[in-house]
Protein backbone atom coordinates (compact mmCIF):
# COMPACT_ATOMS: atom_id res chain seq x y z
CA UNK A 1 0.00 0.00 0.00
CA UNK A 2 1.45 3.31 -1.02
CA UNK A 3 0.86 6.48 0.90
CA UNK A 4 -1.12 7.87 -2.02
CA UNK A 5 -3.65 5.18 -1.19
CA UNK A 6 -3.37 5.71 2.54
CA UNK A 7 -4.24 9.35 1.95
CA UNK A 8 -7.50 8.26 0.38
CA UNK A 9 -8.58 5.70 2.98
CA UNK A 10 -10.66 6.27 6.05
CA UNK A 11 -12.47 4.26 8.68
CA UNK A 12 -16.21 4.58 8.25
CA UNK A 13 -17.28 2.34 11.08
CA UNK A 14 -20.75 3.15 12.35
CA UNK A 15 -20.53 5.81 15.02
CA UNK A 16 -17.02 6.89 14.19
CA UNK A 17 -16.74 10.53 13.19
CA UNK A 18 -12.98 10.97 13.19
CA UNK A 19 -11.85 7.97 11.18
CA UNK A 20 -9.31 9.83 9.11
CA UNK A 21 -6.41 9.61 8.73
CA UNK A 22 -5.76 6.00 9.63
CA UNK A 23 -2.77 5.31 11.86
CA UNK A 24 -0.20 2.90 10.49
CA UNK A 25 1.37 -0.06 12.25
CA UNK A 26 4.08 -1.07 9.80
CA UNK A 27 5.49 -4.57 9.71
CA UNK A 28 7.19 -4.78 6.33
CA UNK A 29 8.13 -1.64 4.46
CA UNK A 30 9.66 -1.64 1.00
CA UNK A 31 10.91 1.08 -1.28
CA UNK A 32 10.80 1.05 -5.02
CA UNK A 33 12.21 3.57 -7.40
CA UNK A 34 9.54 5.59 -9.14
CA UNK A 35 10.61 8.14 -11.75
CA UNK A 36 9.39 11.60 -10.93
CA UNK A 37 6.41 12.68 -13.00
CA UNK A 38 6.06 16.39 -12.16
CA UNK A 39 2.77 16.74 -14.02
CA UNK A 40 1.18 13.94 -12.11
CA UNK A 41 2.48 15.20 -8.80
CA UNK A 42 1.13 18.69 -9.48
CA UNK A 43 -2.13 17.17 -10.68
CA UNK A 44 -2.65 15.13 -7.53
CA UNK A 45 -1.35 17.54 -4.88
CA UNK A 46 -4.62 19.50 -4.48
CA UNK A 47 -6.49 16.27 -3.83
CA UNK A 48 -4.29 15.21 -0.95
CA UNK A 49 -4.39 15.85 2.74
CA UNK A 50 -0.77 16.92 2.97
CA UNK A 51 -0.41 16.80 6.76
CA UNK A 52 -1.76 13.25 6.78
CA UNK A 53 0.91 12.36 4.22
CA UNK A 54 3.67 13.89 6.35
CA UNK A 55 2.55 11.97 9.45
CA UNK A 56 2.21 8.69 7.56
CA UNK A 57 5.63 9.07 5.98
CA UNK A 58 7.15 9.55 9.43
CA UNK A 59 5.55 6.30 10.60
CA UNK A 60 7.23 4.57 7.70
CA UNK A 61 10.57 6.07 8.66
CA UNK A 62 10.76 9.05 6.33
CA UNK A 63 10.92 12.42 8.06
CA UNK A 64 12.30 14.65 5.32
CA UNK A 65 9.04 16.15 4.17
CA UNK A 66 8.43 19.75 5.25
CA UNK A 67 5.54 20.09 7.68
CA UNK A 68 3.61 22.32 5.30
CA UNK A 69 3.72 22.79 1.56
CA UNK A 70 1.93 24.84 -1.02
CA UNK A 71 1.49 24.84 -4.75
CA UNK A 72 4.67 26.87 -5.19
CA UNK A 73 6.74 24.09 -3.62
CA UNK A 74 5.79 21.90 -6.55
CA UNK A 75 8.14 23.90 -8.72
CA UNK A 76 11.07 23.01 -6.50
CA UNK A 77 12.94 19.91 -7.64
CA UNK A 78 14.14 19.05 -4.17
CA UNK A 79 10.62 19.07 -2.79
CA UNK A 80 9.27 17.08 -5.72
CA UNK A 81 11.84 14.39 -5.04
CA UNK A 82 10.89 14.03 -1.39
CA UNK A 83 7.19 14.32 -2.17
CA UNK A 84 7.53 11.61 -4.80
CA UNK A 85 9.39 9.39 -2.38
CA UNK A 86 6.81 9.69 0.37
CA UNK A 87 3.79 9.42 -1.89
CA UNK A 88 4.82 6.73 -4.33
CA UNK A 89 8.11 5.08 -3.46
CA UNK A 90 7.40 3.96 0.08
CA UNK A 91 5.21 0.91 0.29
CA UNK A 92 3.65 -0.92 3.21
CA UNK A 93 3.78 -4.60 2.30
CA UNK A 94 2.43 -5.87 5.57
CA UNK A 95 1.06 -4.32 8.69
CA UNK A 96 -2.14 -2.71 9.82
CA UNK A 97 -4.11 0.46 9.43
CA UNK A 98 -5.73 1.58 12.65
CA UNK A 99 -8.88 3.61 13.10
CA UNK A 100 -7.80 6.61 15.18
CA UNK A 101 -11.10 6.73 17.03
CA UNK A 102 -12.09 3.13 17.64
CA UNK A 103 -8.74 1.39 17.47
CA UNK A 104 -10.05 -1.16 14.98
CA UNK A 105 -7.28 -2.63 12.89
CA UNK A 106 -7.49 -3.23 9.15
CA UNK A 107 -4.86 -5.68 8.00
CA UNK A 108 -2.56 -5.00 5.08
CA UNK A 109 -1.13 -8.10 3.49
CA UNK A 110 0.89 -8.40 0.30
CA UNK A 111 0.46 -4.68 -0.05
CA UNK A 112 -3.31 -4.82 -0.19
CA UNK A 113 -5.43 -3.37 2.60
CA UNK A 114 -8.56 -5.22 3.63
CA UNK A 115 -11.08 -2.55 4.50
CA UNK A 116 -14.11 -4.78 4.85
CA UNK A 117 -16.23 -3.92 7.85
CA UNK A 118 -17.96 -6.52 10.01
CA UNK A 119 -21.75 -6.73 10.15
CA UNK A 120 -21.98 -4.76 13.36
CA UNK A 121 -19.73 -1.99 12.16
CA UNK A 122 -21.87 -0.94 9.24
CA UNK B 1 -23.99 -18.37 -38.23
CA UNK B 2 -26.91 -16.19 -37.46
CA UNK B 3 -28.35 -16.25 -34.01
CA UNK B 4 -32.03 -16.19 -33.49
CA UNK B 5 -31.77 -13.33 -31.10
CA UNK B 6 -30.08 -10.62 -33.09
CA UNK B 7 -29.11 -9.51 -36.52
CA UNK B 8 -25.43 -10.09 -35.83
CA UNK B 9 -23.34 -12.66 -37.52
CA UNK B 10 -20.66 -14.19 -35.41
CA UNK B 11 -17.85 -15.57 -37.44
CA UNK B 12 -15.00 -17.47 -35.95
CA UNK B 13 -12.97 -20.35 -37.25
CA UNK B 14 -14.58 -22.50 -34.64
CA UNK B 15 -18.13 -21.53 -35.52
CA UNK B 16 -18.54 -24.22 -38.09
CA UNK B 17 -16.92 -26.89 -36.01
CA UNK B 18 -18.78 -26.07 -32.85
CA UNK B 19 -22.41 -26.33 -33.56
CA UNK B 20 -24.78 -24.73 -31.17
CA UNK B 21 -27.05 -27.64 -31.83
CA UNK B 22 -25.29 -29.96 -29.50
CA UNK B 23 -24.04 -28.45 -26.35
CA UNK B 24 -21.63 -30.84 -24.75
CA UNK B 25 -22.79 -29.89 -21.32
CA UNK B 26 -26.47 -29.78 -22.13
CA UNK B 27 -26.66 -32.71 -24.49
CA UNK B 28 -29.80 -31.64 -26.23
CA UNK B 29 -30.55 -31.60 -29.88
CA UNK B 30 -32.96 -28.73 -30.25
CA UNK B 31 -31.94 -26.32 -32.96
CA UNK B 32 -33.05 -23.23 -31.12
CA UNK B 33 -30.36 -23.73 -28.57
CA UNK B 34 -30.22 -20.16 -27.51
CA UNK B 35 -33.78 -20.24 -26.34
CA UNK B 36 -33.41 -21.74 -22.94
CA UNK B 37 -37.01 -22.80 -22.63
CA UNK B 38 -36.08 -25.51 -25.08
CA UNK B 39 -33.34 -26.52 -22.70
CA UNK B 40 -35.80 -26.79 -19.91
CA UNK B 41 -37.83 -29.35 -21.76
CA UNK B 42 -35.06 -31.88 -21.85
CA UNK B 43 -34.84 -34.11 -18.83
CA UNK B 44 -31.09 -33.60 -18.65
CA UNK B 45 -31.51 -29.94 -18.19
CA UNK B 46 -34.29 -30.36 -15.69
CA UNK B 47 -31.85 -32.36 -13.60
CA UNK B 48 -29.27 -29.66 -14.02
CA UNK B 49 -31.85 -27.09 -13.08
CA UNK B 50 -32.42 -28.81 -9.77
CA UNK B 51 -28.74 -28.60 -9.07
CA UNK B 52 -28.62 -24.89 -9.18
CA UNK B 53 -32.14 -23.83 -8.40
CA UNK B 54 -32.70 -26.25 -5.56
CA UNK B 55 -30.73 -24.07 -3.19
CA UNK B 56 -33.44 -21.52 -2.94
CA UNK B 57 -35.75 -21.93 0.01
CA UNK B 58 -39.50 -21.91 0.17
CA UNK B 59 -41.36 -18.72 -0.35
CA UNK B 60 -41.40 -16.15 -3.06
CA UNK B 61 -38.58 -13.90 -3.85
CA UNK B 62 -39.51 -10.35 -4.35
CA UNK B 63 -38.51 -8.51 -7.45
CA UNK B 64 -36.61 -5.36 -6.71
CA UNK B 65 -38.93 -2.52 -6.13
CA UNK B 66 -37.63 0.70 -4.84
CA UNK B 67 -41.12 1.93 -4.44
CA UNK B 68 -42.71 5.22 -3.77
CA UNK B 69 -41.05 8.19 -2.32
CA UNK B 70 -39.20 6.24 0.30
CA UNK B 71 -36.72 4.97 -2.32
CA UNK B 72 -36.35 2.11 0.07
CA UNK B 73 -34.04 -0.83 0.32
CA UNK B 74 -34.29 -3.54 -2.29
CA UNK B 75 -35.20 -6.76 -0.55
CA UNK B 76 -32.71 -9.57 -0.33
CA UNK B 77 -33.53 -12.85 -1.95
CA UNK B 78 -34.86 -15.15 0.69
CA UNK B 79 -32.37 -17.79 1.69
CA UNK B 80 -29.26 -15.65 1.48
CA UNK B 81 -28.18 -13.12 4.04
CA UNK B 82 -26.07 -10.14 3.05
CA UNK B 83 -23.05 -11.83 4.60
CA UNK B 84 -23.66 -14.99 2.60
CA UNK B 85 -24.09 -12.90 -0.52
CA UNK B 86 -20.83 -11.00 -0.02
CA UNK B 87 -18.98 -14.20 0.76
CA UNK B 88 -20.49 -15.83 -2.31
CA UNK B 89 -19.50 -12.91 -4.51
CA UNK B 90 -15.95 -12.94 -3.20
CA UNK B 91 -15.67 -16.69 -3.70
CA UNK B 92 -17.25 -16.64 -7.15
CA UNK B 93 -14.76 -14.06 -8.36
CA UNK B 94 -11.83 -15.59 -6.48
CA UNK B 95 -12.62 -18.76 -8.37
CA UNK B 96 -13.56 -17.46 -11.79
CA UNK B 97 -11.49 -14.34 -12.46
CA UNK B 98 -8.53 -16.35 -13.71
CA UNK B 99 -10.66 -18.25 -16.21
CA UNK B 100 -12.27 -15.07 -17.44
CA UNK B 101 -8.98 -13.26 -17.82
CA UNK B 102 -7.47 -16.21 -19.64
CA UNK B 103 -10.13 -16.20 -22.31
CA UNK B 104 -11.54 -12.68 -22.37
CA UNK B 105 -8.82 -10.52 -20.92
CA UNK B 106 -8.70 -7.81 -18.30
CA UNK B 107 -12.14 -6.26 -18.81
CA UNK B 108 -14.98 -8.04 -17.07
CA UNK B 109 -17.84 -6.22 -18.73
CA UNK B 110 -20.01 -6.22 -21.86
CA UNK B 111 -18.72 -4.91 -25.13
CA UNK B 112 -20.48 -2.11 -27.00
CA UNK B 113 -21.25 -3.24 -30.53
CA UNK B 114 -22.49 -1.14 -33.44
CA UNK B 115 -25.77 -2.32 -34.84
CA UNK B 116 -25.81 -4.75 -37.73
CA UNK B 117 -22.14 -5.31 -37.61
CA UNK B 118 -20.15 -8.43 -38.28
CA UNK B 119 -18.40 -9.33 -35.08
CA UNK B 120 -15.46 -11.64 -34.77
CA UNK B 121 -14.18 -12.84 -31.44
CA UNK B 122 -11.17 -10.55 -31.78
CA UNK B 123 -13.46 -7.56 -31.83
CA UNK B 124 -14.66 -8.17 -28.31
CA UNK B 125 -11.79 -6.51 -26.58
CA UNK B 126 -12.24 -3.46 -28.78
CA UNK B 127 -15.92 -3.55 -27.95
CA UNK B 128 -15.18 -3.62 -24.23
CA UNK B 129 -12.98 -0.55 -24.60
CA UNK B 130 -15.66 1.10 -26.67
CA UNK B 131 -18.07 0.47 -23.81
CA UNK B 132 -15.85 2.50 -21.50
CA UNK B 133 -15.50 5.30 -24.05
CA UNK B 134 -19.22 5.40 -24.82
CA UNK B 135 -20.06 5.59 -21.13
CA UNK B 136 -17.65 8.48 -20.66
CA UNK B 137 -19.09 10.20 -23.70
CA UNK B 138 -22.65 9.69 -22.52
CA UNK B 139 -21.75 11.22 -19.20
CA UNK B 140 -19.94 14.12 -20.82
CA UNK B 141 -16.64 13.61 -19.01
CA UNK B 142 -14.28 16.23 -20.34
CA UNK B 143 -10.98 15.54 -22.09
CA UNK B 144 -9.92 19.10 -21.45
CA UNK B 145 -6.67 18.98 -19.40
CA UNK B 146 -8.07 21.51 -16.96
CA UNK B 147 -11.37 19.77 -16.47
CA UNK B 148 -10.64 16.09 -16.64
CA UNK B 149 -10.80 13.93 -13.53
CA UNK B 150 -7.72 13.77 -11.29
CA UNK B 151 -8.87 11.12 -8.89
CA UNK B 152 -11.10 8.23 -9.81
CA UNK B 153 -12.76 5.47 -7.85
CA UNK B 154 -13.68 2.20 -9.53
CA UNK B 155 -16.43 0.61 -7.48
CA UNK B 156 -16.50 -3.14 -8.02
CA UNK B 157 -13.30 -3.02 -10.01
CA UNK B 158 -12.85 -6.67 -10.99
CA UNK B 159 -9.25 -7.17 -12.03
CA UNK B 160 -8.94 -3.47 -12.64
CA UNK B 161 -9.40 -3.16 -16.40
CA UNK B 162 -11.38 0.06 -16.13
CA UNK B 163 -9.13 1.47 -13.42
CA UNK B 164 -6.01 1.09 -15.50
CA UNK B 165 -7.69 2.35 -18.65
CA UNK B 166 -9.14 5.45 -17.00
CA UNK B 167 -5.95 6.26 -15.12
CA UNK B 168 -3.98 6.11 -18.35
CA UNK B 169 -6.54 8.08 -20.32
CA UNK B 170 -6.75 10.96 -17.88
CA UNK B 171 -3.33 10.81 -16.26
CA UNK B 172 -5.22 10.45 -13.01
CA UNK B 173 -4.94 8.34 -9.90
CA UNK B 174 -7.46 5.61 -9.42
CA UNK B 175 -8.58 3.56 -6.43
CA UNK B 176 -10.37 0.29 -7.09
CA UNK B 177 -12.39 -1.71 -4.60
CA UNK B 178 -13.54 -5.30 -4.79
CA UNK B 179 -14.78 -7.95 -2.36
CA UNK B 180 -12.45 -10.51 -3.90
CA UNK B 181 -8.91 -10.68 -2.52
CA UNK B 182 -7.80 -12.66 -5.56
CA UNK B 183 -9.06 -9.93 -7.85
CA UNK B 184 -7.38 -7.19 -5.82
CA UNK B 185 -4.06 -9.04 -5.98
CA UNK B 186 -4.34 -9.67 -9.67
CA UNK B 187 -5.48 -6.12 -10.40
CA UNK B 188 -2.48 -4.73 -8.55
CA UNK B 189 -0.08 -7.11 -10.26
CA UNK B 190 -1.39 -6.01 -13.66
CA UNK B 191 -1.15 -2.35 -12.68
CA UNK B 192 2.40 -2.84 -11.46
CA UNK B 193 3.32 -4.66 -14.66
CA UNK B 194 1.89 -1.83 -16.75
CA UNK B 195 3.90 0.82 -14.93
CA UNK B 196 0.88 2.14 -13.07
CA UNK B 197 1.90 0.97 -9.62
CA UNK B 198 2.25 4.51 -8.43
CA UNK B 199 -1.20 5.70 -9.17
CA UNK B 200 -3.59 2.79 -9.59
CA UNK B 201 -4.25 1.03 -6.30
CA UNK B 202 -6.66 -1.67 -5.24
CA UNK B 203 -8.11 -2.72 -1.94
CA UNK B 204 -10.54 -5.25 -0.61
CA UNK B 205 -13.56 -3.27 0.47
CA UNK B 206 -17.33 -3.12 0.41
CA UNK B 207 -19.09 -0.77 -2.02
CA UNK B 208 -21.78 -0.29 0.61
CA UNK B 209 -19.20 0.98 3.08
CA UNK B 210 -16.49 2.54 0.97
CA UNK B 211 -13.28 3.11 2.94
CA UNK B 212 -12.84 6.67 1.75
CA UNK B 213 -13.53 10.04 3.29
CA UNK B 214 -16.22 12.22 1.74
CA UNK B 215 -15.81 14.02 -1.53
CA UNK B 216 -12.50 12.59 -2.70
CA UNK B 217 -13.15 11.57 -6.29
CA UNK B 218 -13.81 13.53 -9.48
CA UNK B 219 -15.07 10.48 -11.30
CA UNK B 220 -17.06 7.75 -9.58
CA UNK B 221 -17.21 4.69 -11.79
CA UNK B 222 -19.31 1.57 -11.41
CA UNK B 223 -19.11 -0.71 -14.40
CA UNK B 224 -21.35 -3.73 -14.06
CA UNK B 225 -21.08 -4.05 -10.33
CA UNK B 226 -24.38 -2.46 -9.28
CA UNK B 227 -26.20 -5.69 -9.89
CA UNK B 228 -24.34 -7.24 -6.93
CA UNK B 229 -25.39 -4.59 -4.44
CA UNK B 230 -28.06 -5.80 -2.02
CA UNK B 231 -28.98 -2.32 -0.89
CA UNK B 232 -29.29 -0.05 -3.92
CA UNK B 233 -30.01 2.98 -1.79
CA UNK B 234 -26.86 2.51 0.28
CA UNK B 235 -24.86 1.76 -2.87
CA UNK B 236 -25.95 4.98 -4.56
CA UNK B 237 -25.57 7.11 -1.45
CA UNK B 238 -22.00 5.88 -1.04
CA UNK B 239 -21.28 6.79 -4.67
CA UNK B 240 -22.64 10.24 -3.87
CA UNK B 241 -20.73 10.56 -0.60
CA UNK B 242 -17.29 9.87 -2.06
CA UNK B 243 -17.92 12.10 -5.08
CA UNK B 244 -16.24 15.50 -4.98
CA UNK B 245 -18.28 18.62 -5.74
CA UNK B 246 -18.75 18.78 -9.50
CA UNK B 247 -17.83 15.13 -9.90
CA UNK B 248 -19.40 12.80 -12.43
CA UNK B 249 -20.97 9.51 -11.38
CA UNK B 250 -21.34 6.78 -13.97
CA UNK B 251 -23.26 3.56 -13.31
CA UNK B 252 -23.43 0.85 -15.96
CA UNK B 253 -25.48 -2.04 -14.72
CA UNK B 254 -28.04 -4.76 -15.34
CA UNK B 255 -31.60 -3.73 -14.54
CA UNK B 256 -34.97 -5.27 -15.11
CA UNK B 257 -37.50 -3.50 -17.31
CA UNK B 258 -39.35 -0.53 -15.92
CA UNK B 259 -42.70 -1.42 -14.44
CA UNK B 260 -45.76 0.07 -16.03
CA UNK B 261 -47.89 2.36 -13.86
CA UNK B 262 -50.36 -0.44 -13.19
CA UNK B 263 -47.73 -2.92 -12.11
CA UNK B 264 -46.38 -3.36 -8.62
CA UNK B 265 -43.95 -6.13 -9.41
CA UNK B 266 -42.67 -8.14 -12.32
CA UNK B 267 -44.75 -11.02 -13.59
CA UNK B 268 -44.20 -14.37 -11.82
CA UNK B 269 -42.48 -15.99 -14.79
CA UNK B 270 -40.17 -12.98 -15.06
CA UNK B 271 -39.27 -13.25 -11.39
CA UNK B 272 -38.60 -16.95 -11.77
CA UNK B 273 -36.16 -16.31 -14.59
CA UNK B 274 -34.32 -13.63 -12.67
CA UNK B 275 -34.20 -15.81 -9.55
CA UNK B 276 -32.33 -18.51 -11.38
CA UNK B 277 -29.82 -16.00 -12.63
CA UNK B 278 -29.51 -14.43 -9.18
CA UNK B 279 -28.83 -17.76 -7.56
CA UNK B 280 -25.85 -18.53 -9.77
CA UNK B 281 -24.35 -15.09 -10.06
CA UNK B 282 -24.76 -14.10 -6.42
CA UNK B 283 -27.06 -11.25 -7.26
CA UNK B 284 -29.61 -9.78 -4.92
CA UNK B 285 -32.98 -8.72 -6.29
CA UNK B 286 -32.91 -6.55 -9.35
CA UNK B 287 -34.32 -3.09 -9.70
CA UNK B 288 -35.23 -1.01 -12.74
CA UNK B 289 -33.43 1.88 -14.41
CA UNK B 290 -36.13 4.20 -13.15
CA UNK B 291 -35.46 3.04 -9.60
CA UNK B 292 -31.87 4.20 -9.97
CA UNK B 293 -32.95 7.51 -11.41
CA UNK B 294 -35.28 8.06 -8.46
CA UNK B 295 -32.49 7.30 -6.01
CA UNK B 296 -30.20 9.82 -7.69
CA UNK B 297 -32.98 12.39 -7.67
CA UNK B 298 -33.55 11.81 -3.97
CA UNK B 299 -29.90 12.73 -3.35
CA UNK B 300 -30.32 15.98 -5.28
CA UNK B 301 -27.81 14.99 -7.90
CA UNK B 302 -27.96 16.91 -11.17
CA UNK B 303 -27.95 16.28 -14.90
CA UNK B 304 -29.35 12.80 -14.38
CA UNK B 305 -29.48 10.81 -17.61
CA UNK B 306 -30.17 7.19 -18.34
CA UNK B 307 -30.24 5.02 -21.44
CA UNK B 308 -31.03 1.48 -22.43
CA UNK B 309 -28.06 -0.01 -24.27
CA UNK B 310 -29.42 -3.55 -24.51
CA UNK B 311 -29.37 -3.41 -28.29
CA UNK B 312 -25.67 -2.50 -28.28
CA UNK B 313 -24.59 -5.45 -26.16
CA UNK B 314 -26.59 -8.17 -27.90
CA UNK B 315 -23.65 -10.18 -29.30
CA UNK B 316 -21.98 -10.46 -25.91
CA UNK B 317 -23.64 -13.47 -24.24
CA UNK B 318 -23.69 -15.60 -27.38
CA UNK B 319 -19.99 -14.85 -27.70
CA UNK B 320 -19.30 -15.78 -24.10
CA UNK B 321 -21.20 -19.03 -24.51
CA UNK B 322 -19.25 -19.73 -27.65
CA UNK B 323 -15.98 -19.15 -25.83
CA UNK B 324 -16.97 -21.80 -23.30
CA UNK B 325 -17.31 -24.36 -26.07
CA UNK B 326 -13.73 -24.14 -27.11
CA UNK B 327 -11.13 -26.57 -25.83
CA UNK B 328 -9.55 -23.86 -23.75
CA UNK B 329 -12.92 -22.72 -22.46
CA UNK B 330 -14.07 -26.15 -21.40
CA UNK B 331 -10.85 -27.22 -19.77
CA UNK B 332 -10.53 -23.91 -17.90
CA UNK B 333 -14.09 -24.14 -16.76
CA UNK B 334 -13.81 -27.72 -15.56
CA UNK B 335 -10.67 -26.81 -13.65
CA UNK B 336 -12.12 -23.71 -12.07
CA UNK B 337 -14.81 -24.81 -9.69
CA UNK B 338 -18.49 -25.36 -9.20
CA UNK B 339 -19.46 -21.71 -8.77
CA UNK B 340 -17.91 -20.84 -12.12
CA UNK B 341 -19.53 -23.79 -13.84
CA UNK B 342 -22.90 -22.84 -12.42
CA UNK B 343 -22.38 -19.34 -13.72
CA UNK B 344 -21.62 -20.70 -17.15
CA UNK B 345 -24.73 -22.90 -17.16
CA UNK B 346 -26.93 -19.92 -16.53
CA UNK B 347 -25.66 -17.81 -19.43
CA UNK B 348 -28.46 -18.81 -21.82
CA UNK B 349 -30.87 -17.39 -19.29
CA UNK B 350 -29.25 -13.99 -19.70
CA UNK B 351 -29.92 -14.18 -23.43
CA UNK B 352 -33.49 -15.23 -22.72
CA UNK B 353 -33.89 -12.31 -20.35
CA UNK B 354 -32.67 -9.82 -22.92
CA UNK B 355 -34.83 -11.28 -25.65
CA UNK B 356 -37.91 -11.03 -23.46
CA UNK B 357 -37.15 -7.37 -22.81
CA UNK B 358 -36.92 -8.25 -19.16
CA UNK B 359 -33.21 -7.61 -18.71
CA UNK B 360 -31.91 -4.22 -19.64
CA UNK B 361 -28.34 -3.07 -19.98
CA UNK B 362 -28.56 0.35 -18.45
CA UNK B 363 -26.27 3.33 -18.26
CA UNK B 364 -27.11 5.99 -15.69
CA UNK B 365 -25.11 9.11 -15.05
CA UNK B 366 -25.31 12.33 -13.06
CA UNK B 367 -23.25 15.12 -11.61
CA UNK B 368 -22.70 16.16 -8.03
CA UNK B 369 -23.52 19.83 -7.49
CA UNK B 370 -20.44 22.01 -7.53
CA UNK B 371 -20.97 23.86 -4.29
Amino acid sequence: MKLLTHNMLSSNIKGVTAGYPLLIEPQIITTTEVPINPNFLRHIFPKLDYSALVAAAKTLGFSDLPETAGVSDLEDEGFLKRFNHALLELKLEAGALVCPESGRRFMVSKGIPNMLLHEDEV
Amino acid sequence: MTTAATSFTITTPAATAISYNRGILFNQSSRSHLRSHHYLRTSTHRKLEHLFVGRRREGKTRAGSVGGESAGVVEMMEGRTTEELKKGIAELYDESSGVWEDIWGEHMHHGYYPQDGVVSLDDHRDAQIRMIEEALRFAGVSDDPNKRPRSIVDVGCGIGGSSRYLAKKYGASCQGITLSPVQAQRAQALADAQGLADRVRFQVADALAQPFPDGKFDLVWSMESGEHMPDKKKFVSELDRVAAPGATIIIVTWCHRDLSPSEETLRPEEKRLLDKICDSYYLPDWCSTTDYVKLLQSLSLQDIKSADWSQYVAPFWPAVIQSVFTWKGLTSLLRSGWKTIRGALVMPLMIEGYKKDLIKFAVITCRKPAS
